[in-house]
């Protein structure tokens, strides 16, 4: 993907990986950059900072959380807020059109209602329908079990995860989400109990893909004005710098 | 810990400004440096823990191409900066964000690098944006010669002679750094992990000490280059005009809109400012020797006021504004009671009363001066934990969130955003390089891709959008109808419980100075001598007068 490795007209560094390098992406450039993505792929600025969160907090704990939202922002890319929005109810949070449910709109709307009564509180018993990647609801749960001290299964016809219990839950929560079909129907319950925040290593490899960088690098040049002289003129000194 | 929490700011309440006086942006951009500015709390950190620097590394030939490595050994850890040295043509010579090439470029290497480290580093340092470092390295940083002095320095040396004062004075560094980047970027480390060590806790320490090291450098190369000119002859610049020489910096837009985006962080810092000043001016009395650390303050005041030049219309009318007034505090002092009760109260009043913008706030930088003992702690709350701040309360009702608005932001709520003056600008992220620009909306592209740094007006539309709403509703269900505020409504969290949060002024306004935002973040930077070079652009002086690696040794031991 790299032709040209030293083009300096670009405003960082992540464009240069080669093809099949996993690409060790410090989480200021994973947030920073998932932010941007998201935001390219039409998210709100305030929904946007909540998947740079999301992908940051999975490469955290070495899940590849720029990967899971790179496929999520190609498949949602244009669809209505609607669609990808649940239609909140006491126990039922479809969306209206019956689509699959954003994950990222889903975690943070879930954080939201952290403590109202239709959200996730001790006892309730949400249906979500299908979640497009639910992997990325993973951080958000995390959040909600630690604020409101419940621990939170996630189920579907045949298996559940639970959050926040375990030190190596987001492991196992993730290979199970991944393995999940997409017509998957999930549904969300929470039981009063302490949750275990798990151990984030130390800059541990997101062990995100060039492809994938590459890719949301696309959609975060969405954001972005192309050069004219006239910008260019007015950004700098209007005097030497040769002195 | 945030200064919110602290039982003793309310002893000092009544002597803190309120955020509508100093969130402006004419006072902002009227800031001076501190004592809690960021490099004098390295500073005295490197003193008071007896910090030992070295330089390993020397390995530059006679064209002034190589490296070196300078070494900095603190109680608990080593840090080394790699600097790599290079010859560049004069037409590539250029301070903004899309140079490609630069006289020298840097590394904050965290421990002591290995040969295998400086190769590796040597292969990508140099072409800096364009190049990956890794969680061991700190920072990224070039620098440019300023041509003139540079010159001028290596041909005096050379020859046997120091330089001319006047012109060392004129420009004040031999090279000017034109980006620092720490935090993560470029694959560097992240700055949650690096926080919790002690040395770093305050904002900026790893710039700070790259450049501080920097610093170093740019006298060892051109003392370098006088060597191989001059040979025999040559002698090293003298204690007294190396302490002139700082380092400077060329900076631009980009740095304006990170106060904008941090608002937990530019709270903290102007807390940590307001709350000093508010314990000096709260003492009883006056003690002697504060009283004549202040004096000696103001005389470095007005040598300093004395030797900063600038060009800039702006800037030149604020320099006539500060001579005077730093004369008027000279004269002030003179007949100052300071048997009186809360005679430090009795010297702001005055200078509030009577100073401009300029004079007052350099009036409080010379208050704070000889009071280290009762502000230095304050230092210790200026970093913030952002991500405790990033969850949004939605169970709070519409009408907590509506209160928020008219008290935090009447400010902004009484802007007339129907008025083309008031949203005449909009800022954007340019594709070439994404350096952060600022666009004429009624005759530039891409007013459609503007990025949310016009607070005001994200305000005034999230207000409009409350109307709708019932009191009791709470937050969450208006972020499921309305996304778009999403942002914002964190924003009026936030600012609920962080008084000096918000810049009380419009961001897209055409009468909008971005220098102001640049100063009063170069200011808490430490940054002396701030000159404009047009609306958006501007150089520093950083470290200037201040004590070299070796000099912070041999202080110590006398």
């Amino acid at each position: 993907m790299n032709t040209q490795p030293h083009d300096q007209t670009r405003g960082d560094s992540t464009p240069f990986f080669q093809d099949n390098q996993a690409a060790p992406l410090s989480r200021n450039e994973v947030a920073s950059l998932c932010m941007k993505a998201a935001r390219g792929a039409g998210m709100s600025w305030g929904m946007a900072e909540e998947a740079g969160f999301a992908a940051a907090w999975l490469a955290m704990h070495g899940i590849d959380g720029p990967g899971y939202l790179c496929t999520h922002l190609k498949q949602a890319q244009g669809r209505e807020w609607a669609e990808l929005c649940p239609s909140v109810a006491r126990g039922d949070w479809r969306a209206a059109g019956g689509r699959a449910l954003c994950p990222i709109v889903l975690g943070a709307t879930l954080c939201d209602y952290a403590a109202l009564s239709d959200g996730p509180v001790a006892d309730c018993s949400i249906t979500l329908g299908k979640v497009d990647c639910p992997i990325l609801m993973l951080p958000f749960l995390a959040n909600i079990a630690q604020k409101n001290g419940v621990s939170i299964t996630v189920s579907w016809a045949g298996g559940s995860v639970v959050v926040g219990q375990g030190s190596d839950w987001p492991e196992t929560a993730s290979g199970a989400l991944a393995a999940l079909p997409s017509e998957a129907e999930l549904s969300l319950t929470a039981q009063q109990g302490v949750a275990t925040d798990p151990p984030a290593g130390q800059s541990p490899k997101a062990n995100t893909g060039a492809d994938t960088i590459s890719m949301l690098n696309t959609f975060a040049m969405r954001t972005t004005v192309p050069a004219s002289e006239q910008s260019r003129a007015g950004a700098g000194s209007t005097l030497d710098d040769n002195d | 810990m945030s200064l919110q929490d602290q039982n003793s700011s309310s002893e000092t309440a009544a002597f803190r400004r309120p955020a509508s006086e100093v969130m402006r942006l004419a006072r902002m951009g009227s800031s001076h440096p501190t004592r809690l500015s960021f490099l004098r709390v390295l500073l005295r950190r490197l003193t008071d823990e007896d910090w030992v620097i070295d330089r390993p590394v020397w390995e530059v030939d006679a064209k002034g191409l190589g490296h070196a490595v300078y070494r900095v050994k603190g109680p608990e850890r080593t840090y080394s900066l790699v600097a790599f040295s290079h010859d560049l043509p004069a037409e590539m010579r250029s301070d903004r964000v899309i140079a490609t090439a630069w006289d020298a470029t840097f590394t904050l290497f965290d421990g002591d690098p290995s040969p295998e480290d400086i190769a590796r580093l040597g292969d990508n340092v140099p072409l800096q944006e364009a190049g990956r470092i890794s969680p061991t390295e700190l920072t990224l940083a070039r620098a440019n010669r300023s041509v003139r002095l540079f010159d001028h320095v290596v041909g005096a040396l050379s020859q046997g002679q120091q330089p001319d004062p006047e012109e060392i004075a004129a420009v004040g560094y031999l090279m000017r750094t034109t980006a620092v980047y720490g935090s993560g970027k470029f694959g560097a480390a992240d700055r949650d992990d690096i926080a919790a060590r002690p040395e770093l806790a305050a904002p900026f320490q790893v710039e700070m000490l790259t450049v501080w090291l920097i610093r170093a450098f740019t006298v060892d190369i051109a003392e370098h280059m006088a060597a191989v000119k001059g040979g025999d002859r040559t002698v090293g610049l003298s204690p007294e005009i190396r302490r002139m020489l700082g380092v400077g910096n060329s900076t631009g837009l980009g740095m304006a809109p990170f106060i904008v985006r941090h608002p937990v962080l530019l709270n903290n810092w102007i807390m940590a400012r307001e709350e000093a000043l508010a314990r000096v001016r709260a003492q009883p009395g006056a003690a002697d020797d504060a009283v004549a650390g202040m004096g000696k303050a103001l005389d470095a005041a007005i040598r300093n006021a004395d030797i900063w030049r600038s060009v800039h219309p702006v800037q030149v009318e604020k320099l006539h504004d500060l001579r005077r007034d730093l004369a008027m505090v000279s004269d002030k002092l003179s007949d100052w009671d300071t048997q009186q009760p809360r005679p430090w109260d009795a010297l702001w009043t005055w200078g509030s009363e009577t100073l401009s913008h300029e004079g007052q706030e350099a009036l409080l930088a010379l208050m704070l001066e000889p009071h280290g003992d009762l502000v230095d702690d304050l230092a210790d709350h200026m970093g913030a934990d952002e991500a405790a701040t990033f969850r949004l309360n939605g169970s709070m009702p519409i009408k907590d969130l509506r209160a928020i608005l008219e008290s935090e932001y009447a400010w902004a709520l009484s802007i007339d955003f129907t008025s083309p003056e008031n949203i005449a600008r909009f800022w954007y992220v340019s594709e070439e390089k994404l350096e952060p620009r600022l666009g004429e909306r009624a005759s530039e592209e891409g007013a459609t891709l503007e990025q949310p740094l016009c607070i005001a007006r994200l305000i005034a539309e999230l207000y409009a959008a409350l109307q709708g709403f019932d009191d009791a509703t709470p937050v969450a269900s208006l972020l499921l109808a309305h996304p778009e505020h999403r942002y914002t409504v964190r924003r009026a969290q936030i600012a609920q419980h962080h008084p000096f949060a918000e810049v009380h002024d419009n961001l897209i306004a055409a009468d909008m100075l971005p220098i102001d935002l640049l100063r009063c973040k170069l200011a808490f930077f430490g940054a002396n001598q701030f000159d404009p070079r047009s609306d958006r652009w501007v150089r520093i002086n950083l470290f200037q007068g201040a004590p070299y690696p070796d000099d912070v040794q041999a202080e110590k031991s006398t």
